[in-house]
């Protein structure tokens, strides 16, 4: 762990500073430096394999790195339990394959965190659940189970789920890259609506027309550097580097 | 505009359904296919007759003693004189209840585990599971409920099969799931620790298993302690049945995705609420059919016991064999009938997996 703590920014959220990671002798993670504002939307894109989802995993430490300091909430991830717990409690995370809880009912899902994490009371923890159900308009599913739901369905459930431990923070990894064309709307549509009540959110995703609409910033990612990073109007139009502009043509001329 | 108009359904030509159709093509579709076929049932015509001639037209069904078997079939009477001490060995008449009763509460509970409702099925079942051998043991041997005590030499027969494999089973089961855990260790220890102890277990022969039981367990009890043999052999189950539960659990955890894990940690559960509230539950889902498949192995193995003189059925036959009113040589008989309850068992138990098997299958999707 780097010595030197980030000046504190009373604004920051995520402070990423030098952090390097390796998969074995694979440096997957190069000198990673980000700073993320409280209600800041970032988008990362950039090719397969260039290291976006492991950036993100690293920040509710689903991954660990070997150097570099990474501070969330002002909570340092360091190798102790009681940090890591505290972070995860502050983020929220959706995934490309929803990971739903396939043995519990749709409610049992949103309910386990707040009951068994926060201790909060059965009939409080299914209130909140139902009042985020409703807010990606399915409340009429809480008592199936997650096989039962279309693709789309099952990411909204995802992000209730997420929402309903109350984070600070939301990450989202390709959460609409595994859904039909038709599904990928309802999906960004609470995505959006959540950008506007101001979450703090990082999300990785191809979807342009959702990186335009509601990013703050948009980060482009190669061969697990940071190659660029801009607001959208910039990056989009007038891209700085070489790589981000081959990138770009290629996602956007398909 | 043109509009789209599908073609109605229509029945599958005659020649290829029904039995005419069946049997050409599985009994008579080449020539070598259709000797194979005549020949088969040249011999089941050859053989078939005598066989039920034996086991029933000619056979001695009246009767209480050796004397009645006058007919050249199968002496059931036999059978019938010693079902008692086939099924519960030497257990007093009059506590036959309680041997009966625990059948029931056994059948009960497995009748649990698949019917009740889906949301309370696993807690309810899990409980139900863990304190029935309590019970078992409670109701069976009768000192904490007051009831007349009944000493384990007494206890025998089928019963004593099926109560041992059940126990073992039920027992064995937190344990080979620690196992399995301790497998999947980022701890080298733990891990080196569970390998050996799982491929011991796996790689012994039961026998020599039960006779190292009678042997060393007693070192490691208090000096002076007399361990009741029953216990003993328990021990030695438990810790057979683990080994290879655990493998049975090994396959149950690779079948678990491992966005399951990352879900779970990203709502922030801690390990063992990980654990127990999302990875035990799926693993035991996946791993049903096996665990019946390992325990009809097990059931099977407890004949062993006879070995080293413990009165379940198999030596229950013997004795009654050997018994001096009935020295008409009825070894066939009591094989038959040894076969029949144990294959009427783990046949039904097969059944039982494949049907959840089947189950598991349609509903993937909830
Ligand atoms: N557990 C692992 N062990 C070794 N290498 C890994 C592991 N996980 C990921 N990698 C490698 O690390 C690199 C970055 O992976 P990552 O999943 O972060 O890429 P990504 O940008 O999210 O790509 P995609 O768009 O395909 O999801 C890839 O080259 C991948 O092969
Ligand atoms: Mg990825």
């Amino acid at each position: 762990m780097s010595a030197a703590k980030p000046t504190a920014d009373a604004e920051d959220v995520i402070v990423i500073e030098n952090l390097n990671k390796w998969y074995g002798n694979f440096h997957v993670l190069r000198d990673i430096n980000l700073r993320v504002k409280k209600g800041e939307r970032i988008v990362i894109c950039g090719p397969s394999g260039s290291g976006k989802s492991t950036t993100i995993r690293c920040i509710n430490r689903l991954e660990e790195f070997q150097e570099g300091s990474l501070v969330v909430d002002g909570v340092e991830m360091i190798d102790d339990v009681k940090n890591i717990e505290t972070i995860r409690k502050d983020v929220g995370m959706v995934f490309q394959h929803f990971n739903l809880f396939p043995h519990l009912t749709i409610l049992e899902n949103l309910t386990l965190g707040p009951i068994w994490v926060q201790k909060k009371p059965k009939a409080e923890a299914e209130a909140t659940a139902m009042k985020y159900l409703e807010r990606v308009k399915i409340p009429d599913q809480a008592d199936k189970y997650p096989g039962q739901l279309s693709g789309g369905q099952q990411q909204r459930v995802a992000i209730a789920r997420s929402l309903c431990m109350n984070p600070n923070i939301m990450l989202f990894d390709e959460p609409t890259s595994a859904l039909d064309p038709e599904m990928i709307k309802e999906v960004l549509d609470v995505m959006v609506e959540l950008a506007e009540e101001g979450m703090t959110m990082l999300c990785v995703t191809h979807e342009m027309g959702f990186a335009k609409k509601v990013a703050d910033r948009v980060i482009f990612m190669d061969a697990g550097q940071i190659v660029e990073e801009n607001e959208p109007n910039e990056f989009f139009n007038n891209p700085q580097n070489e790589r981000t502009k081959l990138f770009l043509s290629q996602i956007l001329n398909h | 505009m043109k509009e789209f108009e599908p073609v109605p359904a229509r029945p599958a030509p005659d020649k290829t359904v029904g039995p005419l159709a069946w049997m050409k093509e599985n009994l008579f579709s080449s020539l070598l296919n259709s000797l194979v076929t005549l020949a088969v049932m040249a011999l089941l015509v050859y053989y078939i007759p005598p066989v039920l001639d034996w086991a029933f037209f000619s056979a001695n069904w009246q009767g209480t003693s050796e004397d009645a078997c006058v007919r050249e079939g199968a002496c059931w009477v036999f059978v019938n004189a010693w079902s008692y001490q086939f099924f519960y060995g030497t257990y007093p008449v009059e506590e036959i209840w309680r041997i009966n009763l625990m059948l029931v509460l056994l059948a009960l509970v497995i009748l649990a585990s698949f019917t009740l409702p889906k949301h309370i099925r696993l807690k309810a079942s899990v409980i139900a599971w863990l304190v029935l051998p309590l019970v078992g043991i409670a109701l069976l041997d009768g000192r904490l409920l007051g009831l007349p005590v009944v000493s384990t030499d007494l206890w025998g027969g089928f019963t004593l099969n099926v109560f041992m494999a059940a126990a073992s089973i039920i027992v064995a089961f937190p344990f080979s799931f620690l196992w399995a855990l301790g497998r999947r260790s980022n701890m080298p220890f733990i891990r080196s620790v569970s390998v050996i102890f799982i491929e011991f277990f796996r790689g012994v022969p039961v026998l020599s298993l039960f006779f190292m039981g009678s042997v060393m367990l007693p070192l490691f009890f208090a000096e002076g302690t007399n361990v009741d043999k029953l216990i003993r052999v328990w021990i030695v189950l438990i810790f057979f049945m683990s080994g290879y539960m655990a493998e049975v659990f090994r396959g149950g955890f690779a079948a678990v995705p491992s966005g399951q894990y990352e879900a779970a940690d990203s709502i922030g559960l801690s390990y063992w609420q990980k654990i127990m509230l999302i990875i035990l539950p799926q693993v035991i889902k996946v791993s049903l059919p096996n665990i019946l498949a390992t325990f009809v192995m097990l059931f099977k193995n407890t004949t062993f016991l006879l070995i080293i003189g413990i009165p379940e059925v198999v030596q229950t036959l013997q004795t009654a064999l050997s018994n001096s009113y009935w020295l008409g040589g009825h070894a066939l008989e009591g094989y038959l009938f040894v076969f029949l309850v144990f294959w009427s068992s783990c046949f039904s138990m097969s059944l039982l997996a494949r049907r959840i098997e089947r189950q598991m299958n349609t509903d993937k999707r909830d």
